[in-house]
């Protein structure tokens, strides 16, 4: 997204210009979602978005804000408990959806004896780790190489948001400053509240904080944000708007 | 048929924690209503009623029928309406939730049953012949507090909608088109309103107005009262919940009575709005060969 310079929009069907597929001499490219390869070597989107390619990683996908969530491997996802069996769990991940498992064992220092009791409606913060096309998802909150949470597992107090797939996704950017153009977070927390939040990319955000009114505060400015599509500028303001009004 | 999502046990606690503490999601105080917009169509009769992400357009038709044998003096209202799965999944067509059921069982009651439409003026010739006047309700998003929203939208349709004019001579009934002779407002008497209440707590001790959906989840219990603005109640349904006080309710009719008022100068203002856009300037107006080129 960075070394792009200007924006390619496409529309489903649209021919790729060849001169944008990015070329590395030794890795595969990789495809993302929204992009569909027919054989030998055509490429067509099959949704309305922006073209974004890393040379870096050979990738291209296109970039939409898109309603329903479809699970890929590696998501980080908030999920509700709807109801436990066995060893499983069975875990909301939209409304309307298939259930996805999460084994009771699949959280950091778990067995038969400390595993987590979660009751039905209980948020946990987990990672896909299998989404087949025609099968249910599967969820974990350890690290399966170094057998650590990594700040996955069940969400206690605080509220839960809904915000857009496209939101979700600028949030969880590694540069949501720089890339996604968010910077409702970090105006909040130089305005001294002090919060806690995690994103999933389902489309929920929870956010937590010792105050009701900072929980709410927080909430609000992000799902404005997300809702009215604001600039950098407008977020800041709309910030010290809120900022004003609650204190 | 799909269960309502239902919310998660950290929303439950937070909505009714921050409730305690005289705050509500999207930092509206507890008796005032979400942005309300009132839009009529181009037709006479369609009204689209906008509350927040709440969406209900209301939509009057008239035809000529044969009245029911036991009425003959009357003529025939109905009110349907319809929920379909656009506004949420947990709807499905032709089996009515309980919602819908309750929400065509309230708009009977508020407008058909508290005489708000003079069905005797609809007789054409009295057991023979009368108008059948149909409102067809369709929830296009539901984002909470359907009611409220419903009964404006069927009261504003109603007052707006023009039937064609008719007259009798002999024994020959003629219908006029609109361009023939100007349609006729339906015989109106008063306008009742639906306010609902939503109770949290133990004891139903706070109360909301204009409930969202999430906040609709939650409550404890609920209290819907109608009445017209001079105060006249037509019906008050408490429908099972925690118990609340005698003294609470009294303050619900009070507080139903603002908003009822609130709600009908927005009506009237609307409606004097639009019939001054429709409003061309008199027969001089219509006459004149002028065109817009």
């Amino acid at each position: 997204m960075a070394q792009q310079t200007e924006r390619i929009f496409v529309l489903p069907g649209d021919q790729i210009n060849p001169s944008v597929i990015p070329s590395h001499p030794k890795r595969p490219l990789k495809l993302g979602p929204g992009l569909r390869h027919i054989p030998p070597s055509e490429l067509l989107p099959t949704v309305a978005g922006q073209l974004v390619t890393d040379y870096k990683k050979n990738s291209i996908w296109v970039e939409y804000n898109g309603g329903r969530y479809i699970p890929a491997v590696g998501d980080l996802v908030i999920g509700t408990v709807a109801r436990s069996v066995v060893d499983y769990y069975y875990v909301t991940l939209s409304d309307y959806t298939s259930n996805a498992a999460l084994p009771q064992l699949a959280f950091e220092m778990a067995t038969k004896k400390t595993r987590p009791q979660l009751n039905p409606g209980a948020l946990v913060y987990a990672r896909v780790t299998l989404a087949n096309r025609h099968m249910d998802p599967e969820l974990e909150c350890v690290s399966a190489t170094s057998g650590k949470a990594e700040g996955l597992g069940p969400l206690n107090g605080g509220m839960l948001y809904d915000i857009s797939l496209g939101m979700a996704r600028r949030l969880l950017m590694r540069k949501s400053v720089e890339e996604g153009k968010v910077v409702v977070l970090e105006e909040l927390g130089s305005a001294g509240l002090a919060f806690e939040t995690a994103v999933g990319r389902n489309g929920k955000m929870w956010v937590n904080s010792e105050s009701t009114k900072t929980v709410l505060l927080v909430g609000r400015a992000v799902q404005e944000t997300d809702e009215k599509n604001l600039d950098a500028e407008q977020q800041k303001k709309l910030v010290r708007k809120l900022v004003k009004e609650m204190s | 048929m799909p269960r309502e999502a239902e919310p998660s046990l950290n929303e439950r606690a937070f909505v009714v924690q921050a409730l305690q503490e005289g705050l509500r999601l999207d930092g509206r105080a507890f008796d005032q209503f979400r942005g309300l917009d009132l839009k009529f169509g181009d037709h006479y009769g369609v009204a689209d009623v906008t509350l927040g992400k709440t969406r209900v357009l209301a939509n009057v038709s008239a035809e000529v029928t044969a009245p029911y044998i036991d009425r003959p003096f009357d003529g025939i209202f109905t009110i349907t309406t319809e929920l379909s799965p656009m506004a949420s999944p947990a709807f499905e067509v032709n089996r009515p939730t309980e919602t819908e059921v309750l929400l065509s069982r309230l708009l009977e009651k508020t407008v058909r049953r508290s005489n708000a439409l003079d069905t005797e003026s609809l007789c054409l010739i009295a057991g023979q012949k009368c108008w059948s006047i149909r409102v067809d309700l369709h929830v296009l998003s539901h984002d909470g507090n359907l009611i409220d929203g419903s009964c404006l939208a069927v009261v504003a349709a109603l007052r707006h909608f023009r039937r064609p004019d008719t007259s009798i001579e002999g024994e020959t009934l003629t219908v006029y088109t609109p361009a023939e002779r100007e349609p006729v407002p339906l015989s109106w008497l008063h306008s009742p309103f639906c306010i609902t209440f939503s109770f949290y707590g133990e004891e139903g001790e706070i109360m909301l107005l204009d409930a969202t959906l999430l906040e609709e989840q939650l409550r404890v219990s609920s209290c819907i009262i109608s009445l017209n603005k001079h105060g006249e109640i037509c019906q008050i349904a408490k429908l099972g919940g925690t118990p609340v006080e005698a003294v609470s309710l009294i303050q619900c009719a009070s507080a139903a009575l603002t908003k009822g008022k609130e709600l009908s100068t927005l009506l009237d203002q609307k409606l004097a709005e639009d019939s001054k856009r429709r409003d061309k300037g008199g027969l001089l107006a219509e006459l004149s060969a002028e065109n817009e080129r």
